[in-house]
């Protein structure tokens, strides 16, 4: 039986969380995130979970790759200035392959920027934030459903992959209410697993081709190194450069072999299509919009939404400029996702950017007057 | 090769002095798990598999405070050791303080300089922690134990890397003792060594489970006292074909515009079975800035939530209605105060919506609330019952008898204004 309720987004979020496992938070409040830490600071204690609030962000994304290591999911919550304090630990949790999640109500950048107001301008920071090649997974929820569905996924991945998952929410979604549909007991919860091996065999960061193998409860029998240095299978520091090559194909495989998993997009009205947008997060609730209003005056106007940022889903936009002439990408920014899109059409599709960094959104009528020249030059 | 060295061969001096300082304090109290070790400094041991049965993490320099928090929420009984050296007083200083201050469960062992100096030769490496760096010429001293002591940390003693035995039971003592420990290490053979102050505060994540605790308590005795709401099951999903359905209220901060807001999401969402949005822009009651709320219902989920052509449109003073006025769809109807719009639009009905507020509340507050009556009144997409349903649950106890009456006499006010009853 479906049970409805309705919500905000980062209440969305907070309540997702819980409904993934999540049972320690670390963080230090920012706008637009602030209310994820309100609402865990009562439901984590509530659920027999940890609550912390830290004295800055890079002490927060500490104490969740701790938490992490000690058993528990866990995650902070965030904006870009936080964000952008996180880098250092974050780096750490991906090379050292400790699961956690970190949500970034994204607001306009750089530095304080415009606090309140909504942009998705940390797109590439999310990817490449931290320093050296590094694998990443990011999502991003373009309604208050996506929220709390997305939420659960973050932690799946993050959990299945031995990755940090950021969350890329924005406050045009944060703010936003929405009766929701909240998940029963279907929804597919990925638990941490006790390893197999006995604590003799085991090797905490095999190289594994494709996956990883569980990480054990830090202290708990199982006795492991965990350091930022590169490292061998058990965790010792590692200069060999025949290891070191074999880690990084274990690290990019454990992602890229599982693409079918990671990569989700919602494909609205693209069948028929003549001419596309892509969109993703708050912006993708206008170029909904526009798909209706478009569709009701008879033009064939189609959606790939994006709900995993990174990795990108490239095969399906390679094959979505070879079937469209004009690609449209809406975005709180100035053309971070476009500058891929534009890589991966690799000429074949003319690729076109709605850009706005000023605070406001983009509407579905500007969607509709920067497609229309394209239906005329088309006809 | 020295006894000490042939045990664990892949370590440094220090770290063999270090390890036998571990194994000897662990030793002292056979009852006390193994500790996790958190450390920043360069000589880590490589593969230590053959060495005693301790687990490191060697965190990036100065975070292993941090790293240690969370693994002390996660694993209550394991003692957190962290060894570091100059990364304490530069990068993790933020984190020490904060440590020390709320009394986080931890050992903290400070190695001063001349005790990694004795193993390292690298230029940077022999830069000393008491000041900051290379121009330690120049600075002052960094106290990290006078801090500590300041901070009324747990404990905070001094050993000499010489004495192995002292140290031990230095290191003993802190791991038995709740809180934040520090333990400045040296091998100056001037300063006193023991220790040099003690408090007996709470550990911090002991405050925290006997107040998460309470919070259950009192949680769970809410729930028994609640008195049962008997109420009709609610539609999931609403049987009528609804088509998109905008609703837009503007007025200014304190007009209660926003609580308007999710009183309709809630009365269209949970009680008539929609797929709704709500999303608003807020003005202060002091500072009586423009406050809007648009409210899109709907059998089909709302994809997108502003509300671009509205079909009810409530404007609630001059300005709104000088903004929005000519939004409104054709087929849609605008509802004005008939006090605060002078100029009333084409085709728009005035209600004294804000006289009503103040009749039955006493304040302007409740306008939102008699602008969703006026709605319900014009439009048949959220019935009156539905929303007296959605006050209650919303508005505090004391507020709803009011709040509903606000809510009805702005349906019947403009039921009469539509019957041409009324005017104003």
């Amino acid at each position: 039986m479906s049970k409805f309720e309705v919500m905000y987004g980062n209440q969305a979020i907070a309540e997702g969380a819980i409904k993934a496992g999540c049972r320690f938070y670390a963080g230090y409040p920012i706008t637009p995130s602030t209310e994820v830490a309100e609402i865990l600071s009562d439901r984590l204690p509530e659920e027999g979970g940890i609550f912390v609030q830290m004295e800055d962000e890079i002490a927060s994304m500490g104490a969740i790759i701790g938490a992490s290591l000690g058993g528990l999911k866990s995650a902070t919550a965030t904006s870009g200035p936080g964000f952008s304090l996180m880098q250092e630990n974050l780096g750490y949790a991906v090379g050292s392959e400790i699961p956690c999640v970190v949500i970034n109500v994204q607001r306009v950048g750089p530095s304080t920027g415009l606090p309140t107001k909504a942009a998705q301008g940390d797109i590439m920071q999310a990817r490449w934030g931290t320093h050296g090649d590094h694998p990443i997974i990011a999502l991003s929820p373009g309604s208050v459903q996506d929220c709390y569905d997305l939420i659960i996924k973050a932690f799946n991945f993050s959990e299945k992959y031995r990755t940090p998952v950021i969350f890329l929410a924005d406050a045009l979604v944060s703010s936003l209410e929405e009766k929701i549909e909240l998940a029963d007991e279907t929804v597919e919860i990925f638990e941490r697993r006790e390893p197999e091996e006995s604590p003799e065999d085991y090797k905490a960061f095999a190289y594994t081709k494709g996956g990883v193998v569980p990480l054990a409860k830090f202290g708990e029998g199982y006795r492991y190194h965990v350091t930022g240095l590169l490292h061998d299978e058990k965790g010792y520091p590692t200069e060999d450069s025949e290891l070191v090559s074999q880690w990084w194909d274990h690290m990019y495989s454990k992602i890229e072999d599982n693409l079918d998993d990671i990569l989700l997009y919602e494909e609205i009205e693209l069948d028929d299509a003549d001419i596309a947008l892509i969109a993703y997060g708050g912006t993708a609730m206008a170029a909904t919009r526009a798909v209706s209003l478009a569709r009701e005056q008879g033009i064939k106007l189609g959606l790939l939404k994006l709900q995993t940022i990174w990795p990108f889903p490239e095969e399906r936009v390679k094959k979505l400029a070879v079937d469209m002439d004009n690609i449209i990408v809406p975005e709180l920014n100035f053309g971070q996702i476009r500058s891929e899109v534009e890589r991966l059409a690799a000429g074949q599709s003319n690729i076109e950017g709605i850009n706005k960094a000023d605070g406001n959104q983009i509407t579905p009528d500007e969607i509709l007057t920067a497609i229309q020249k394209h239906l005329v030059a088309g006809s | 090769m020295s006894k000490r060295a042939q045990k664990y061969s892949a370590y440094t001096d220090t770290w063999q002095t270090l390890m036998d300082v571990i194994i000897r304090s662990a030793s002292l109290d056979k009852n006390r798990k193994l500790p996790l070790v958190l450390t920043s400094l360069a000589e880590l041991p490589e593969d230590n598999s053959d060495g005693p049965a301790i687990s490191f993490i060697h965190g990036p320099p100065g975070r292993n405070i941090a790293l240690a928090i969370g693994l002390r929420a996660a694993l209550p009984d394991t003692p957190m050791l962290l060894i570091m050296n100059a990364d304490a007083v530069t990068l993790g200083m933020n984190h020490l303080i904060h440590a020390a201050r709320r009394n986080m469960g931890m050992t903290l062992l400070i190695l001063r300089s001349e005790v990694t100096d004795a193993v390292t030769a690298s230029p940077v490496q022999r830069t000393n922690w008491h000041s900051f760096g290379i121009q330690d010429c120049i600075e002052k001293r960094a106290t990290p134990l006078e801090l500590a002591t300041s901070l009324e940390a747990a404990s905070v003693s001094r050993g000499s890397i010489d004495n192995v035995d002292q140290l031990s039971q230095l290191v003993n003592d802190a791991m038995n003792t709740p809180g934040f420990s520090m333990i400045g290490v040296t091998s100056d053979k001037g300063l006193p060594l023991g220790v040099l102050s003690r408090t007996n505060l709470p550990e911090y994540f002991d405050s925290y489970n006997e107040w998460a605790e309470a919070l259950r308590v009192s949680i769970a005795e809410k729930a028994a006292e609640a008195i049962e709401v008997v109420t009709e099951e609610e539609p999931a999903k609403s049987s009528r074909n609804i088509p998109r359905h905008e609703v837009r209220i503007a007025g200014i901060g304190g007009q209660g515009v926003k609580l308007a807001g999710s009183v309709l999401n809630i009365a269209a969402g949970t009680h008539e079975g929609l797929w709704t949005t709500q999303r608003g822009e807020y003005g202060s009651a002091t500072r009586g800035g423009p406050s809007l709320v648009e409210v899109v219902a709907g059998s089909k989920r709302i994809s997108y939530p502003r509300t671009d052509t509205p079909d009810v449109l409530v404007l609630l003073n001059q300005n709104a209605a000088n903004q929005f006025a000519d939004s409104v769809k054709p087929s849609g109807q605008t509802i004005v105060d008939a006090d605060h719009v002078k100029k009333v639009p084409q085709g728009a009905i005035a209600v004294p919506i804000v006289r009503i507020s103040v009749e039955n509340t006493g304040k302007p507050i409740a306008s939102g609330v008699v602008s969703l009556g006026c709605i319900a009144a014009v439009s048949d997409v959220v019935s009156l019952e539905s929303l007296k349903k959605s006050v209650a649950q919303k508005l505090p106890a004391k507020l709803v008898v009011k709040n509903i009456a606000a809510l009805v006499a702005g349906y019947e006010a403009t039921c009469k204004v539509l019957k041409g009853e009324y005017n104003g």
